[in-house]
Formats: structure tokens, sequence, C-alpha cells
């Protein structure tokens, strides 16, 4: 038992000194800006538990960022890297607003399935592509991935705009998706939905996945030396396609959430920047995927108090994301530090 | 004449859009030589883009603009050299780490010195240089030689870089360290030197490349300015096989499909312009089929070199 | 004449540590000039590491060199080499897709213009390469060139460099018999011009043939210096392997004893393969054409043949790592249409030469180390779900049989030195229980008392009548164990010795394509 103690403040450690250091030097900075420092901290770190609305509100955007980092770290863990998560998101919501859009007539136990399975399915579709040309060509997954990420907005753009657009509204939107389609809500006056759910049940199966499976044990030694993998008998080329694809799978998810649960409807924009803060979430947790969670939570807590603070003291919320980034960077120098 | 004038005009925008591709890929290029991969582009051209707008509208001169932009890419390569070649991290998550801080750091930027406005304040667009006698020649005359000083730049540049690293000794020695490091190191070449120097220089190049463009394009920084070219620009260094003078004439291929993706969403065309607009990027991704079957990559790139690393007792 | 006058180099009280670990602790060297002398000791007994302080790699702790009696620093290669010293190191360091000229001149100040010129340091190089016998063309590309020109290459690099003293380091691996006496003929001419040599080994045979002074190194220590005439043999192995080892009873060093034992073999053909062909996958590949072969249960057979010649590609077909045609039958069955997991699930195992490339996991722990191959099966898995508790448990047994020198299981693989993942690699080999074994070059790097604790495993399971193909470049290993030797040259098999009949030179002429 201690040495568990022990061996849980190992890990610790080297992240609260990365959040200090980081805090240390936004906080330098907003100090020489004029702000008030003390009172941008506060507002980052607690915006979040002032309110139960605020509370629900970080679990809203919790959602999103757990899938979206998962759908990194399952690549990732056979040396991978998807940078697709945003394409994979919008075309996985493509898909899903189309089938509650289409069908919006169908009960809830038949429409939202489909939503979300439709979701899952076209963000696959949308992974699988690349994961494709990797396996045929060798063709690296980071630029493939990432370029179909511009054109899926050129594609929602249209389906937002021609296919299934609300002429109303001025941005390029579609009509909502039928009531049966929608995620319902876990506590009455929030938006709190049961998408929280979804995703936390997801996170949970992936680590068993990783963690005790012989297929996630084959996903993992891949990720460590794909020779030596293949020399065992492991069929890495099928794996890394296997894993990109599931992680279009859990990226389409998380596209058909925000449609089902937030949205009700196909909105240009609803990527947010989703993609980024997921990719810097599952480098910071180094794809571990019991540590994921508790990162996504933890930026989706900076996040909430980012825009917070953009409102209430007019600092640009990018200030936080450098923040973000600058723990990704103190922890991977902590690595360092700790092999010497 | 007015088909003269279209064609001159059409090819004027294709020398005009070489440039980001050219100068961004150049960099990559230099510094993969020496085994460092560079990934975090589009992070740099979004950060010089930024800071090289802002520069140039506080001192009012363009050329103090590119050269802070120059600066601050160049800073950027310090940290990749650092964290690659001296601590010897991941490349490909170091790289994405710039890409965060460089994003980050420009939007930033601007907010805080422009803040939010409706009327968004502008530079100058790049002059053009005409060139004495070679400019006066008929059609070609206009196309080649009438043009920005950073398009005569790119050309200099590749055709520096060509000379550099095939015919001289300090050539050969720098493609040495990417191929072969502890070869290099054990004749005597100083790997950390040229592995800092690339990568510093190199990514100043991809900082250009980034204030290039509201400086020719929109006369103002946006947050989707640089719009994917950075990743691009990744892809052509492997469709130029890593050699300067083929990147250089990849780099037109490139040019032309963005030239004609603008042209046909301007001009009207029976595609809907959404799709016009995923050229570049489909395209490309078939030139990579072609780039990753055929082309020779420095053997070391991406890896780090560790002398003291005692490899197999 | 006085020591100072013949002394070319002088390395004392030197100390080199990486982390906690003492590579060298107070070692003394010295060599004298025109001298071929010879630095002897099993693998990790720090030979290199002290080379490489020598040549500017490594930055030795404390400690002091001299050279013509003057003291000096040795901060990089670049200032080993101004001081005239010259090194070829055990994997040779080449741009493979450069010509043997531009490695040769590689750093090299050219002329004075920085433009590069080839033609008047080509000349050079085919002044020295016909000079000392080393022939070569300076415009072949690397790649295409085969393992004896490239030594070539590298020794050009230091006598074009007008070095006074060379270094080799295990020069011999990668040669046949042949090649060996050519390169210490041209070793002995360079030495007759003015060259000193320190001639790095742990082939007592070769040291003694060659060198007229010999130092011996043991962990990291210098342990003797003597003339090659003052000693004897077992002086020698005594100085290399120490107390560590009951050299009486070794395999390595009284293989008398167990004569009896290695000659066995059972009744039983448990291998036979026909007719394998393997296309090349590339150039640096060398394709098999219409290889045949058995093995006998119990039997342990050798395939000899310098590096490049097909071992890696018959090795990785017979575990279908390759494509390959042909026809194998294992115990009985066919096997030709099996996938790798099922070679591996129906008894036999493979240890890749490359432990780094293509065995080892570095992020990973100990135990997910031992389990790959096996982690689909008892008691590992029961097919779907790990067992977590069996791994650590099975693991802990395989670390103490094998002697892994390791924090447990859950030590992270990275951190194991070399002769700790080959004792891994066995261990995950062996722990599957095979009844047939192929290895390549299982000793390679391995210190004295590994090295012993490999054969005695492999002697160990023969009894119980494990099978082994054993490929290796190390005619000495092949003689001590195998039954019969077998000699490859690009892809064919074109001799097989019986035990008893084993020839160093017939099968180096075989390994030559000669014979």
């Amino acid at each position: 038992m201690k040495q568990t103690f022990i061996s849980i403040g190992n890990t610790l450690i080297p992240y609260l000194v990365a959040i200090a250091a980081s805090f240390l030097a936004a906080g330098l900075f907003i100090g020489v800006m004029g702000f008030d420092v003390l009172k941008a901290y506060e507002t980052i770190l607690f915006s979040s538990f002032r309110s139960p609305g605020a509370f629900t509100q970080t679990l809203v955007k919790f959602v999103p960022l757990l899938l979206q980092a998962l759908a990194f770290t399952i690549p990732l863990a056979a040396g991978k890297f998807n940078i697709g998560g945003e394409g994979q998101m919008i075309v996985g919501a493509i898909g899903a607003a189309g089938v509650g859009i289409v069908f919006a007539n169908q009960p809830v136990y038949l429409l939202l399935p489909l939503v979300l399975i439709a979701g899952i399915v076209f963000g696959a579709l949308w992974a699988a592509f690349p994961a494709w040309l990797l396996y045929r060509f060798g063709i690296n997954e980071i630029l493939t991935t990432v370029l179909l990420n511009f054109v899926s907005f050129s594609v929602i753009d249209y389906v937002a705009t021609e296919i299934w657009g609300d002429p109303a509204a001025g941005h390029p939107t579609t009509v909502p998706i039928g009531a049966g389609g929608e995620l319902p809500l876990l506590m009455e006056r929030t938006n709190l939905h049961a998408g929280f759910i979804i995703a936390v049940f997801i996170a949970v199966i992936v680590y068993i996945y990783t963690n005790h499976t012989s297929a996630g044990y084959e996903l993992i030694a891949t990720g460590a030396n794909a020779r030596a993998s293949r020399a065992y008998g492991i069929n890495v080329r099928s794996l890394f396609l296997l894993s990109l694809i599931l992680g279009g799978a859990v990226a389409g998810l998380s596209g058909a959430i925000e449609v089902a649960g937030v949205h009700h409807r196909l909105i240009e924009g609803l990527q947010s920047n989703f993609l980024l803060l997921g990719l810097i979430i599952g480098l910071i947790a180094k794809g571990n995927h019991i540590g994921v969670p508790f990162v996504a939570f933890f930026i989706a807590v900076l996040e909430i108090g980012a825009s917070s603070m953009q409102r209430t003291m007019s600092i640009p919320g990018e200030m936080v994301f450098i923040v973000e980034a600058l723990i990704l960077l103190f922890i991977l120098l902590s690595d360092l530090v700790r092999k010497k | 004449m007015d088909q003269f004038d279209s064609f001159i005009g059409f090819a004027r925008l294709i020398l005009l859009a070489l440039v980001p591709y050219v100068l961004a890929s150049q960099g990559t290029m230099l510094s993969g030589r020496t085994g460092i991969f560079n990934v975090a582009q589009e992070g740099i051209m979004l950060l010089g883009a930024s800071v090289g707008f802002l520069v140039a509208l506080y001192t009012k001169s363009l050329l103090i603009g590119i050269i802070a932009a120059a600066v601050v890419g160049g800073l950027m390569g310090l940290a990749l050299a650092y964290f690659s070649s001296t601590l010897k991290m991941d490349q490909f998550v170091i790289g994405l780490a710039l890409f965060f801080i460089g994003l980050g750091a420009s939007s930033l930027a601007f907010k805080l010195v422009v803040g939010v406005t409706l009327q968004l304040p502008r530079v100058p667009t790049l002059s053009n240089l005409r060139i004495p006698l070679l400019g006066d020649i008929p059609i070609l005359g206009e196309i080649l030689f009438n043009q920005n000083a950073l398009v005569y730049f790119s050309v200099l540049i590749s055709i520096a870089l060509y000379y550099y690293l095939y015919k001289t000794s300090w050539g050969l020695e720098l493609r040495a360290v990417g191929e072969n490091p502890k070869s290099a190191d054990s004749l005597g070449v100083n790997v950390v030197l040229m592995q800092y120097a690339t990568t510093i220089i190199g990514s100043a190049l991809i900082g250009v490349a980034g204030a290039y463009l509201p400086m020719v394009y929109t006369g103002v920084f946006t947050q989707g300015i640089v719009q994917g070219r950075g990743w691009l620009a990744i892809a052509l260094t492997f469709f130029g096989g890593w050699r300067p003078q083929l990147i250089f004439l990849g780099a037109f291929f490139f040019a032309i499909v963005e030239v004609l993706s603008l042209r046909a969403q301007i001009v009207g065309s029976a595609i809907p312009y959404q799709f016009l607009r995923t050229l570049p990027y489909i395209t490309t991704i078939f030139v990579m089929i072609y780039a990753f079957r055929w082309t020779r990559v420095p053997a070391f790139l991406g890896l780090n070199y560790d002398r003291e690393k005692r490899s197999l007792s | 004449m006085t020591p100072s006058e013949s002394t070319l180099l002088e390395m004392r009280g030197v100390r080199k540590t990486f982390g906690s670990v003492v590579a060298l602790d107070n070692v003394t060297l010295s060599v004298k000039r025109g001298e071929i002398h010879g630095l002897l000791g099993g693998n990790g007994a720090g030979k290199t590491t002290l080379m490489n302080v020598l040549f500017g790699l490594y930055k030795a702790d404390t400690g002091e060199i001299a050279v013509d009696g003057r003291v000096t620093q040795v901060r990089s290669p670049r200032e080993a080499i101004e001081l005239g010293i010259g090194m070829v190191h055990q994997q040779f360091l080449q741009v493979n897709s450069f010509s043997a000229a531009e490695n040769i001149l590689l750093g090299t100040p050219l002329s004075n213009r920085p433009i590069l010129d080839l033609t008047l340091p080509k000349q050079k190089i085919r002044a020295l390469s016909e000079k000392f016998g080393l022939l070569l063309d300076p415009d072949a590309t690397l790649e295409s060139l085969p393992m004896g020109a490239r030594q070539r290459v590298e020794i050009l690099k230091a006598l074009y460099r007008d070095a006074k003293l060379l270094i080799l380091d295990e020069p011999t691996t990668m040669l046949t018999p042949q090649q060996v006496d050519s390169l210490f003929n041209s070793l002995r001419a360079m030495v007759k011009s003015g060259l000193s040599v320190i001639f790095i080994t742990h082939k007592l045979r070769e040291v003694l043939t060659l060198c007229e002074r010999i130092t011996v190194l043991r962990n990291g220590k210098s342990v003797m210096t003597l003339a090659r005439e003052e000693a004897t043999e077992d002086t020698f192995i005594k100085a290399m392997v120490g107390e560590e080892m009951n050299i009486g009873q070794s395999l390595l060093f009284a293989k008398s004893g167990y004569e009896a034992e290695i000659a066995q073999v059972g009744s039983k053909e448990l291998l036979k393969v026909d007719g394998l062909s393997v296309e090349a996958a590339s150039e640096e590949n060398q394709a098999i054409s219409d290889l045949s072969f058995s093995i006998r249960e119990g039997e342990i057979l050798g395939v000899a043949g310098v590096a490049g010649n097909g071992q890696h590609e018959l090795a990785e077909s017979l575990m279908r790592i390759r494509p390959c045609k042909g026809k194998v039958v294992f115990d009985g069955a066919e096997m030709t249409v099996l996938a790798t997991r099922d070679l591996l699930a129906r008894g036999i195992a493979y240890v890749p030469e490359n432990r780094w490339d293509d065995g080892l996991l570095p992020k990973a722990t100990v135990a997910q180390n031992l389990i790959l191959g096996s982690h689909r099966h008892l008691p590992y898995s029961n097919g779907l779900m790990l067992n977590l508790g069996a791994i650590l448990k099975r693991s802990q047994e395989l670390i103490d049989e094998f002697k892994i020198k390791t924090e447990g299981p859950q030590a992270l693989a990275a951190n194991l030195s070399g002769g700790n993942v080959q004792r891994m690699m066995l261990a995950r080999a062996f722990s599957q229980n095979p009844k047939l074994m192929i290895v390549h070059n299982p000793t390679q790097g391995l210190d004295i008392p590994s090295t012993e604790f490999v054969y005695n495993k492999l002697l160990e399971r023969k009894r119980t009548g494990m099978a082994t193909l054993l490929i290796s470049e190390n005619l000495d290993e092949l003689f001590l164990m195998c039954n019969r030797v077998a000699a490859i040259y690009r892809g064919r098999i074109v001799g097989v010795l019986e035990r008893g009949q084993f020839d160093a030179y017939r099968v180096g002429r075989m390994m030559s394509g000669l014979e």
C-alpha cells in the first residue's frame, strides 16, 4: 500500500511542478501587461467551481476533450500520430446530423443509437483513408490526417449551406435534427447531457483494452518496437490500420455527441479547438489511459477559466492555451531530469 | 491583348504563390539534412506572420517586419535544436509542442497589440522591383523580372542551397551528418554546430514564409492566414526528394494548384467553391503517394544522435 | 633506447563512469613506437571504452594521455586526428550513399577552396592503397562494396590523414580466415613503414599471432601487460577471466570434458527444408536459391558465413517474417503456409541477431518483453485477457533462472545492459520450451561469463532433445558447439562438414565461394 502511495506521489510531483512553473511564467507576463495576476489565477482555476452551472459547463466541455484525447492516444500506443481528430469529428458530426435530419421522425430508441453509430462510422471512415495510405504506401500519417482536416472544413461548409442548410441562420448551420436524436439531459435546467456517461464509458473500455487484453498488448508492443513485434508474430501493419480507425471512430463519436447533446444540429465550427486541446491532453498524460481522463478534466477546468477570464478581465483566452503548452513542455523536460 | 494579360497575370500569380512553399520547404529540408525533422512549420509560419505584421505596422517598414519574422522563426528553431540535438527528445512531440506555442502566441500577440476592432489596420503590400534590361523583355520580363524581392530571394536561396550542398566540402559534411552522424563526428565534423545552424536558419526561412502572407495577400494578420501551407511544405519537401533544386521545381505544382483553385472560386465554375478549396490538400495527398514510394530520405531523419550512447555492448 | 624515447602513447589512471556504472577504473596503457600492441579482454571489459576515450568520443572522468611524451587533452575526434590517431571502429562508420573517396575525405581540408574537387585527393588514395595492399575503387559507392572492401575504406581513412597510431577494434569479426591473414600482412607492412597499431580483440589466438606486447583488461581494470613470449596461453586466459569462472570446468576453455555430450545427436529428423528460395527484397538483401538441409532432434547445426550472404534471409524466412518458396516440414507437419505466430505456438523459437532493432521493446517493462510471442497463450493469457499476476510471477522466475540483472519484472527494459538484454531474449525463447531454436550470433558482444552461460543453456536443452540452428560469424563458436557446420555463400549452402573434420581454412574457402 505504501509503495503505491509513493509511486503515485512520484508521478504527480512533476505535474505539480510543471503547473506551478507555467502559471508563474504566465503570471509574469500578465503582470507586465498590467493585469491583476492573482485575480487571473483565481479566475482560471476556480471559475468551474463557482456555481453548479459552471461545474456542469465544465463537464460538458470535458466530453469532447476526453474523446479527442483518446482519438489521439489510441493510435499513439501503436506509435502512430493521429492529428486528424478534427476532421474525423466534423465528418462524424455530418453523418450524425444527416441521419438525425433524414430520419427525424423516428422514436428516440431508434434514432439516437443510429445518430451515434453514424458518427462512429463516418469518423472511422475518414480515418480509414489515411490509414490505408499508410498501410499500402507507407505514407506518414501525420501529413495525411492533417490535410483531411482542411478538406473536412469545406465539406461541412457545403453540407451546412447547400444540403440541409437552415436559410434563417446567418452562419452555415443545418436545420435541427429530430427530437429523437437528442441526447437526454442528466440534470434538469443544465446542459449536462448523457454524452458524459458515454465518454466516461469509452475511457474505461479503452483502458481495459490497452492494459488488460492480449490485443491491447500487441498494440503497445507495436508502439514500443514494430520490427521486434513483427518478428514475434504480431501483425504490425494491420495494427497501424486498426489503431487509426479506432481513433477515428472515437473522434467521430465526439462529433456525434456534440450534435446530439449540445447543438442538436450541425453547426460550422463545432470542432472549436478540441483537437489541439485533445493533443495537448494526450501528450501531457503521456498516452497513459489512466491519466488521460484526469488531465482532460483539468484542461476543461482551465478552458472554462479562460473564457471567464476573457469575459471578466479582458485578458485574451490564448494566454491559457500558452499555459497549457508550457505545461506540456515542462512535463517533457521533467522526463529528462528523471532519467539523469 | 486580353488573353496575354490574363496569361501574364496568371503566370505572375503563380510566381507569387511559389514563395511561401519554397521558403518553408527549403527551411525544412535544410534542418532535415542534419537529421532534425521540423514539423512545427504551421506554428512558425503563423508566428512569423503575426510578428512580421505587427512589427511592420509599428515601424512602418516591411523590411524590418520581415527581419523580425526571421528572428522569431530563428528563435523557434533554436528551441527545436536545443530540445532535439542537445536534450534528445522525440522530434515529433517537440514539433507539435512548438506548433501549439506558435499558434497560441501568434493570436495572443495580435490580440494584445491590435485588440478587438472592426476596422483592422493594414500594412502596404510588398512592392515590385523591376530588374533593368531583363524586365523589358516582352511577356517573360513582365512575369519573371518584375516581382517583389522575396520572389527573387526564393530563387536565389534555392540556387545557393544547391551549390552549397552538392558542390562544396561543407555541403558534403552537412549531408553526412544527416546520413550517419557518428561517421561525421568521428572524422571531426562538428555535428552539433551543423544541427543548430541548419535548424535556426531553416526556421528563420519558415518564419519569413509566414510573414510573406500578410504582406503580399491580405495586408493584415488573421488566424487562418497560413491555411495549412506549413503542412503542405512538409509534403513538398518529400516530393522534392529533400533536394533544393527539385523542391523549387515541385513548388510550381503546389503554386499552380493553389492559384487554379483560387481562380475558379473567383471566376466561378460549375463545381461548388467548397470543393475547389479542397484541391490543394487532395492533390497533395496524391502527390505523397509518389513521393513516399520513390524518394530517398536522409537516413538519420528524425533520430537523435548521442555521441556517448553505447551501442551494441 | 630509454623507455621515453620509444614510447609513442601513454594513458595513465583513466577512469570513466556512465551514471553508476564504472566502465574504466584506473587503467594504464603504454604503446611503443613501431609495435603492434594487443588490447585483450572479453566483451564489456572496457577495451572499446578506453579507445573511445583516446579518440575523443568519450570524456574520461580522470586520467592523463601523453602522446610523444607530451601530456595532451583529447576533447574531440578532431583533436585525436590532429595528434595522428586514427580509429577503425567495430561497426563501420560510413555513409552508404557516398562514394568511397567521399567517405575517406569527409572532414579533411580540401585544398584551399571549399569547392568539392576530388581529383588530387583520389590520387593520394590510390597511392596509399597500392602501397599497403588495400585495393579499392575510390569512386565505388559504399553500398556496392563487400565487407572486406568496406574495412579497407575505414583503414584508408586513417592512413589518408597520416596517422601515426592506428587503432583497430575487433577487425576480424566479419572476415574469413584468408582475409584475416591478408589484413595481418597489411598491418605488418604499415608497422614496417613507421606506424604503430593497437589491436583490440577478445580472440586470444589472433593476439598471440600478431602482437608483440599484450595488455589485458578485465572489468574495466588493466590486469597485466606482457610481451608475447613472456607468458603462456593459460596465463592470458586467467587474466581475461579472473575468478568469475571455473576455467577448468567451463565449456569454453575445457571443451574436451564435454566432447562426448556435444557429439551426441538424436535419431529422429525434426526439421527438413527443401528448396528454400527467398527473393531479395532490396539491393541490400541477399536472395536465397534452392537451399536444402535437415536437422535431427538434439542436433546443433551451424551455419557459417561472412555477414550478408543470406543469414538474415534464411532465419527470417524460416520464421515466416519474410516471404519464401519451398517446402518446410517440421515435426512431421508441413509448415509452408503457416504464419509466424503459429510457428511460435508449434515450438520454434527465434533469437534474432540484432537485439535492439529486432528484439527489444525499450519503453516496455521487462515482463512485457518476456511475454512477447507468447502473449496469447497460457499462462500469460486466456487468449483474450491478460493474467497480470501470472505474468509477474513467471517473469520473476525467468529473471532468476537466467540471472538477468534488473530491479524486477516492472523495470524498464531500456535500462538493461547489453549482456542482460541477450539473457532476456534467451529467457523469452527458452521459456517457450521450443523443440527447435534458431539463434543468430547469440554471443556477439557478450562478456565471457555470459557467453559461457549461453553455451551451457544450449547444451542443457540439447540434452532434452531440442535442436538448434546456430547461425554465427564466429568459427570458434561453431566448432565448439555444432555437430555439423554448413557454409553459406551468396544464398546457397556450399558445403557441410561433420564434427571431427572441422577445419577453419576449409570453411573459410567455402565462405568465400572458393570451394
